[in-house]
């Protein structure tokens, strides 16, 4: 303690003048305006930077913060990418060619209902494309959940579909995995039920097996589902079973669909007909 | 009060009536301007008290800036100066030097004067025009005002100090 006090009584004279160089430069800043805001300059911008440092550090202190908020922002992102991802797959026509049962090789022409019934016995949708896009009558048309019917007739831009909801509809059909197979009719009332008819009595039929296309008649191919058995009736002839079937195919929402347009085979339709020209003779 | 007191004063007096009056209003080449107030700070005799030099180069700055609107830099300047005489004096004494030895040509030789007031009034005008300037953006013209004022009033208080003790022959005056 006394070497300090002997220390500063010894360079007394150091101190007096930082107290008037003290004194000295606040009279500098005080009175001179220039000097002053050189002075007001420069403390601002270490005042700046120091705080520029700080905030650069304390962020790296922030980060774990952000990093979570980070997480959060992308999850919600990729929430909304998986849902905008199967939107699009759901309102993408092609769903329909990812029916494994659909080979690829087939054209299908992407079409929206503008127009149908659902309480008629003879109902019919009117779809937006017609044969100046390739569609003819007797054309397959389904959705992804399934068949919906025929094409009935066209116009230059617009077709008729006869749906399976029609009394004159028939559609070939048969069971999936078995080979017995029949002709799908629709009776007037339910919007999503079916009957397939001539199935022999000897067939397994068990509810819930899936009737599918046969691939008999020329508009579609085989494998495409119908729908499925909901109740095993007997026929009113007696020989046979009568299935009530729970159409895949939803008309009240229906709004894309697919026609096939490549199925047919033009041979093969001038064969037949060859043929049925022969029978009459 | 003592007598070495009042002579300071007069001292003081007078330096800085010729300081305001006269030198403040010369400008050679348009920025040099001498600060003879230094003539005050080079005077001090051997063993002055530190503190008392350095009160007394605060006050001379002091009452130059109030007349000089210079609040502040001539203060800072000639405290500076006051810190470093005496150790200056120290080093151009010769070895068998009077306790209480008056920096003048005779005591101190006229190369050795000369040098002495030379580097004071450097530090001098150094501080002052730095302080002025506040810059060094226009480093040139502060070299040149530095080295022309400090090489101005090295001759300025030579001339004086040569006129001075050519009417005295006693070396009392500090």
């Amino acid at each position: 303690m006394r070497a300090l006090i002997d220390l500063i009584i010894k360079n007394k004279h150091w101190f007096v003048f930082i107290g008037l160089e003290v004194l000295s430069l606040a009279f500098l800043f005080s009175y001179n305006g220039y000097q002053k805001s050189v002075y007001f300059t420069t403390a601002n911008d270490v005042v700046g930077s120091t705080y520029n440092v700080i905030s650069g550090i304390t962020s790296y202190l922030h980060l774990q913060e952000e990093n979570q908020a980070l997480e959060q922002t992308n999850e919600e992102l990729r929430r909304q990418i998986i849902e905008i991802q199967r939107q699009i797959d759901e309102h993408h026509l092609d769903s329909i060619l990812r029916m494994p049962s659909l080979p690829k090789k087939y054209d299908l022409v992407h079409a929206q209902v503008i127009n149908g019934t659902l309480h008629k016995s003879n109902n019919l949708l009117t779809i937006n494309k017609g044969e100046a896009d390739g569609i003819r009558p007797e054309m397959g048309v389904v959705c992804s959940q399934g068949v919906v019917g025929i094409v009935y007739m066209t116009s230059e831009h617009y077709s008729i579909v006869m749906p399976i909801l029609h009394v004159n509809s028939k559609i070939s059909c048969r069971l999936r995995n078995s080979e017995y197979f029949g002709s799908l009719i629709w009776q007037r009332g339910y919007a999503d039920i079916a009957y397939v008819t001539s199935i022999p009595r000897h067939a397994e039929v068990a509810p819930k097996d899936i009737v599918e296309t046969n691939g008999f008649s020329d508009i579609f191919p085989p494998g495409l589902p119908i729908g499925m058995v909901h109740r095993i009736n007997d026929s009113t002839d007696g020989i046979s079973y009568m299935l009530r079937v729970k159409l895949f195919t939803n008309f009240t929402t229906l709004r894309n669909v697919s026609v096939i347009t490549n199925y047919q085979s033009a041979e093969r339709r001038q064969l037949e007909e060859m043929a049925e020209m022969h029978d009459k003779q | 009060m003592s007598s070495t007191f009042l002579l300071r004063t007069a001292r003081l007096m007078i330096i800085l009536f010729f300081q305001i009056v006269v030198f403040n209003h010369i400008h050679l080449l348009g920025y040099i301007t001498p600060l003879v107030i230094g003539y005050m700070l080079v005077c001090f005799h051997r063993n002055t008290s530190r503190i008392a030099v350095l009160l007394w180069g605060f006050s001379t700055g002091f009452l130059f800036d109030i007349f000089s609107n210079t609040a502040g830099m001539a203060a800072a300047s000639c405290t500076l100066v006051a810190l470093m005489q005496p150790a200056l004096l120290q080093m151009f004494c010769p070895r068998d030097a009077a306790e209480d030895l008056v920096p003048t040509f005779h005591s101190l030789g006229f190369w050795s004067y000369l040098l002495y007031i030379f580097i004071l009034m450097l530090v001098l005008h150094g501080a002052f025009y730095l302080l002025d300037a506040f810059t060094l953006i226009d480093w040139q013209l502060t070299a040149y005002s530095i080295i022309g004022g400090s090489l101005f009033t090295t001759i300025t208080i030579v001339l004086i100090e040569l006129i001075v003790r050519s009417h005295k022959s006693t070396s009392h005056f500090s």
